[in-house]
Parts: structure tokens; sequence; C-alpha cells
């Protein structure tokens, strides 16, 4: 018997090929239905849901919304009462959504037969972990609210090196508070050469409008494609 | 604290490569500055799911990636080391920034008998 020794073998592939792959064929549902697809990250707080509640009474039925939390149906029960269709997804302890378990509630969802047009995947509360995993989306989202503080974007360069559009939100607390908006967008464009910015309160729905007109306009983008 | 799913989907990649479990002496991976990886929780957490799950006790090597900067305001070309470096000709931050996010599986040292490695990975 010769004792084993160590045989290199290149494997040279992404770490999350698996998801990657999984993320590939969400990505051709969603271009069968023409729907627009957004990754919305953000940390616990920013105010996703209060967003997307205020965004279903500008987009109506053409939003519909996968919630992902660690535990509890309270954000889709939120959004169903506000008559917005809701699939929740619940990680049961994982700190972020991946692409099996957004092809698990577009199943149950019945997406592929869904007339949505902007389908917005709520990830679960956290800066860091959502922003490695592809779930198939045509963008990724962060939400950064007045309360967090305008320092945040170096701090987090993994999610805001790589969002499509950056949301300030709770900007109606901006005469209550220090928060530099200039910082913030000059920061997230020392990573970022390809993000569009957006101020907005969901609560008095200021800006809410014009993002929701932005991302008809993103879709209609795909559909001319 | 995603990097137990990040073990694990490393091994069910390197599963797939080699065609079956085997028993590891390393794996190399690269990171890349902005990867959002806890290098020392990923060590930890690749060592014991491949121990959990039969492929022995492999150390973890990283290679950390910096990505390349290129100056907006002076045009000056630097090796991007932290998320707060300005630019040291000009002491801009206003740059275009070249990857960054790289998470690749490089390599595994597989502790077999020759014989055993499939013909397709040899070389």
């Amino acid at each position: 018997m010769t004792s084993p020794t160590p045989k290199k073998v290149d494997i040279t592939k992404p770490v999350l090929s698996k998801n990657d792959a999984l993320a590939a064929s969400n990505r051709a549902r969603f271009a069968n239905t023409g729907a627009l697809v957004l990754n919305m990250i953000s940390s616990p707080g920013s105010g996703k849901t209060t967003l997307l509640e205020s965004m279903g009474r500008v987009l109506g039925g053409r939003l519909a919304v996968i919630e992902g939390d660690v535990r509890t149906q309270r954000d889709a029960d939120r959004l169903r009462a506000s008559g917005i269709r809701a699939e929740q997804i619940e990680t049961e302890g994982a700190c972020h959504l991946n692409a099996q378990r957004v092809a698990g509630a577009l199943d149950v969802m019945r997406f592929d037969d869904d007339p949505t047009e902007i389908l917005v995947i709520e990830n679960v509360g956290n800066l860091v972990c959502p922003s490695s995993f592809d779930l198939g989306e045509h963008m990724k989202l962060a939400l950064l609210s007045l309360p967090e503080g305008d320092d945040k974007v170096l701090k987090y360069p993994a999610i805001f090196g790589r969002i499509g559009v950056l949301l300030v939100t709770k900007i109606d607390l901006l005469p209550h508070l220090d928060f530099d908006v200039d910082r913030v967008v000059r920061e997230c464009a020392s990573l970022n050469d390809h993000f569009k910015t957006f101020r907005l309160s969901a609560k008095t729905g200021e800006g809410v409008a014009t993002f929701c007109d932005f991302l008809l306009a993103e879709r209609a983008k795909l559909a001319g494609g | 604290m995603h990097e137990l799913s990040l073990a694990q989907s490393m091994l069910q990649t390197v599963e797939q490569a080699l065609g079956g479990k085997r028993t590891l002496s390393a794996a190399t991976v690269t990171l890349g500055l902005f990867s959002g990886v806890e290098v020392e929780s990923l060590r930890f957490c690749f060592t014991e799911v491949a121990k959990a799950e039969g492929f022995g006790e492999p150390e973890l090597i990283v290679n950390r990636h910096l990505p390349r900067a290129r100056c907006r305001d002076c045009d000056a070309e630097y090796e991007l080391t932290d998320v707060l470096m300005v630019c040291p000709t000009c002491g801009s931050i206003d740059r275009h920034i070249e990857g960054g996010y790289e998470l690749t599986l490089d390599s595994v040292e597989v502790l077999e008998e020759e014989d055993d490695v499939p013909d397709a990975e040899k070389g």
C-alpha cells in the first residue's frame, strides 16, 4: 500500500456556481414573462416593506413581491392587506435568499402565467450576505434610510458597489437629522459607475411615483430589447 | 454569516468536478476585496463542513485579490488595498474600479492514489 500523495486538481469555478446556474434558470423565466425583477437589499428597518406598500398604491396590479425573512409571514400579510400579490419565504435562520428558494416561491405563486410587470424580491434585512447571491434579478437596489447615517456606503462596499439603484429613504426626516445625501452619492460613485439615485419618503409619498416611472421605463426597455 | 452556505457550495462544486467525494488536504479560493466574505469564518466553516461530509480535513488557502482603480481626476492607475484608500497621486476618491467581487474556487489538493483521480482531471 502506497501512502497517499496530494495531487493538485484545477477547478476554477465560481464558489457559488450551483446558485449561479439556478439564478440563470430564474432569469430565463423572467425573460419569458417580460417582468422587470429587482433584488431589494438593505439593513432591517430601512423601510423596504413600507416602500412596497407605497409602490403598490402607484403600480396597483402591475406589482408583485417575494418577501424574504428569517421568520414570520408578517411582511407578506401586510402587503396582501394592501392588495399586493405577495409570497413569503421564511429562511429559518439563513441571512440571505438564494436562487433555489426564489424558484420555489415562483412556483407557488404560478409566476410563469402571471401578468406581473414589476417583481420585487425583498431580501432578508442585511447589507452583507445577500450581496453575493444572484437570484436572477435584472438589478439590485439598496435602501439607505436617513436614521442609519450617511457614513454607511463605504462600510458595506460589497452591496453598494453592485447596485443599479440607490434609494435614500425616509427623506422627510432631513430637517431633523445631520445627513449629507451628497456624501452618500459621492461615496457610492467611488465604488460604482452605474447607479441611479432616488430620494424618497414612503410615508409622504415624495419621490415614489418618480421611482415607479423609472421602473416601468426600465421594463419597457426589456421588452424593446 | 453566509460563510457556511459558501463552504457547502464549494464542496458541492468539488464533488461535481471530481466525480465524487475525495479526501482533500487543501483547497484554494480567490476572494476579491469586496467579496463580503469573512476569511476566518470561511476557513472554519470549510474545514468543518468538509469533515462532516466525508472530504477529510482540508485546509483552506485564501488568495486575496485587490482590484485596480483609475482616478477620474488625474487618470493615475493604482491598486486598491482598502475601500477608504484615496488616489495616491492626487487624493481623490472619484475613480473607476475594475473587479473586486471575485469569489472563485481555484483548485483542490486530493489525497488519493494517482489512479483514483479521473483522467479528465489529470495534467
